[in-house]
């Protein structure tokens, strides 16, 4: 019984993902003597795996259904903008702009699932032209409203937001640490409702119907194109959450928000086990598999990789990992039809 | 058939009629400028790489697959081949068929990787993307590799009655390729494959060679662009390949490339490569923000598709 517990767990992709994570940082702990710097290495880098983990999870939410969304960064900068006008234009308090971004970021998700299930194009390419267009609906936005192409107005709470770590939360004399920066809640908080979603609500458990099987979730009842609308809107607005994020990480909302989230949005989910053609989702392994990335990207760039060397690395972890998936998978196979 | 050959048609006259209207407004707002000799060479030798790398993703899209890497691999060959001339004082002539063979070298690696381990062509090509810009900037770095072979600058710039070498080149290229999609074998098998994988293999196709030809084709016309921009640049440097991604996809789609594979239009892929093009001098005649260029192009496509599907139910 144990045993097989154990080689269960053993097969599961994230068991991998943990041990492989846990020898990463042992060997960069004992490589670089200032890898576990709680200010200057764990923070930023538990801030850069929160901001990315909610990115990836506004990937997973389209390969829920076996969508992608090509234009995750760009929705991203769509929702920032929001916020931007919100507080420089509007001088809205800083959740109120959060909110209206979010709300945005959902809007152009909504009307992105809009135009695939009315057209019935895949998702990539409707998501594509979407990012052609947002791109330069943004970046004119941008033009047309500001003198530096940013709104640098920080409403009250946005520079704690940034700064602030669980060190500055105390109850009576016991204090956090200093590692975990406060900006992870959102993180957390977008894991819980997504994976609330996706194990125990009722729409969740339908958009995995759809990702496995459009045509039996259509004749079993499932009103598949409010699922697929649905999930584009929650990717947006996932989305637009990981540009509130990053924009108070980098301390103003420019047009350039995002740009960098194509390939991290599918790292995570897709090195946590998310699969590609829909109807399974890991929230955990988007996670673990944002923090595999990142943790290597520090580590790398702290032994004196250049940036963009690391992204030679990055590619080829993508290609081992699934690859090794592959044989693994290849020899599970073989095992079940010898028995 | 035929309704499908005509509903290509159909589309391919409709590019054909906008391109020929966008030119002639063009001209007519311009006051004439555009007639010019000088005017209609910049055209067309901007016009080379867009088509090319247009027809790159369609030879992935004819499989059924995507080749998320054009940008990246092309920048790549073309700083790869800049440094070989440049520094290592490789010859133009072994330079060029080299830059070509490394593109279709990575292509058939792609192609193989995408084969051997089922994994999604998506993810595969978005991994050698991202080598493949890594190792672009480990070849120059910042620099900008510039002084190399003035024979093939000189190709770049040359000109046969206004119209540059480079648009000749890619043209070429389009009609090589449409012949070999057209009535070669292995070109029918890659459609055949794309159409309908199933009813291939039971025909006696091999779809796994067919992946394999289709990426190498892929790859091999980014070379060509490669070298185009070898020639028609002022120089090679790191952000070569950057914007190329979003273009590639864009010919196809709006020439109304059949994006689950087995339907290609390699006319209707220039042609809209010509539109793009257009919307770009417009953007330049009225001196407008370049995002309007993506904005124009991406509110177009998604036009297109809605379009299509509303003609399609008809």
């Amino acid at each position: 019984m144990t045993l097989q517990v154990l080689r269960r767990s053993l097969a599961d992709q994230r068991t991998g993902l943990v041990l492989l994570l846990v020898l990463l940082v042992v060997v960069f702990g004992s490589l670089i003597p200032t890898f576990f710097d709680d200010r200057f290495v764990v923070f930023p880098l538990l801030r850069d795996v929160a901001t990315l983990t909610v990115v990836g999870l506004a990937q997973l939410a389209v390969l829920s259904i076996g969508h992608l969304n090509i234009a995750v960064g760009r929705m991203a900068a769509f929702g920032a903008m929001f916020m931007g006008l919100a507080y420089e234009q509007w001088h809205l308090p800083l959740y109120a702009g959060l909110v209206i971004g979010v709300a945005a970021g959902a809007a152009i998700g909504a009307l992105t699932g809009l135009i695939i299930t009315s057209s019935g194009v895949n998702s990539f390419v409707v998501t594509l032209a979407m990012d052609f267009a947002l791109l330069g609906f943004v970046s004119l936005v941008y033009s047309e409203l500001t003198t530096s192409a940013a709104f640098t107005t920080k409403p009250a709470g946005m520079q704690e937001l940034r700064t602030f770590s669980l060190a500055d939360v105390c109850v009576g004399p016991v204090c956090g640490t200093s590692a975990i920066p406060q900006l992870a809640i959102f993180a957390v908080l977008a894991m819980l409702a997504v994976g609330y979603l996706y194990s125990r609500a009722r729409t969740g458990r339908e958009m995995l119907m759809v990702g496995s099987n459009a045509v039996a979730a259509e004749l079993s009842g499932i009103p598949v194109d409010r699922r697929i609308v649905g999930a584009h809107a929650l990717s947006g607005g996932l989305a637009a959450l990981a540009g509130f994020m990053l924009a108070v990480t980098s301390g103003s909302f420019t047009a350039t928000i995002g740009s960098e989230f194509m390939l991290p949005s599918f790292l995570g989910p897709v090195l946590g086990g998310t699969l590609l053609t829909g109807g399974a989702v890991s929230i955990i392994g988007t996670f673990l598999g944002t923090s595999l990335t990142q943790v290597i990207r520090q580590g790398l760039t702290m032994l004196g990789a250049s940036v963009q060397s690391l992204s030679i690395s990055l590619g080829i972890i993508l290609l081992a990992a699934l690859s090794l998936d592959r044989v693994r998978q290849v020899i599970s196979e073989r095992k079940a039809v010898r028995r | 058939m035929i309704t499908l050959d005509a509903r290509l048609r159909s589309n391919e006259t409709t590019l054909a009629v906008v391109a020929v209207v966008g030119y002639t407004a063009l001209v007519v707002t311009s006051g004439g400028s555009l007639l010019s000799g000088s005017a209609i060479e910049t055209f067309f030798a901007y016009l080379a790489v867009p088509v090319l790398i247009g027809l790159a993703q369609l030879v992935a899209l004819a499989v059924g697959q995507m080749n998320l890497s054009v940008g990246a691999l092309g920048g790549f060959v073309a700083c790869a081949g800049g440094v070989a001339m440049a520094q290592h004082g490789v010859p133009v002539w072994l330079a060029v068929p080299g830059a070509l063979a490394l593109g279709a070298f990575v292509g058939v690696l792609n192609g193989l990787l995408v084969v051997l381990t089922r994994i999604n062509g998506f993810i595969v090509t978005l991994a050698t993307m991202t080598i493949l810009t890594g190792l672009q900037y480990e070849l120059v770095g910042t620099t900008t590799v510039s002084d190399y072979s003035p024979v093939l600058r000189d190709l770049g710039r040359a000109a046969i009655f206004h119209i540059p070498v480079v648009f000749l080149v890619a043209l070429a290229a389009a009609v090589v390729l449409a012949v070999f999609l057209r009535r070669a074998v292995p070109g029918r098998h890659l459609l055949a494959s794309g159409g309908n994988p199933l009813a291939a293999r039971l025909s006696g196709i091999s779809n796994n060679r067919s992946i394999v030809v289709a990426h190498a084709l892929s790859g091999l016309l980014i070379g060509v662009a490669a070298v185009v921009t070898l020639a028609s640049a002022p120089g090679v440097n790191q952000s070569i390949g950057g914007d190329w991604l979003l273009a590639s996809f864009a010919a196809p789609i709006i020439g109304g490339v059949a994006l689950s594979g087995g339907a290609v239009s390699v006319s209707g892929t220039v042609l809209a490569a010509v539109i793009i093009r257009l919307v770009d001098v417009a953007r330049a005649q009225f001196s407008l923000n370049p995002s309007w260029v993506n904005f124009v192009v991406g509110a177009v496509v998604l036009g297109t598709v809605v379009l299509t599907h509303r003609r399609g139910a008809a």
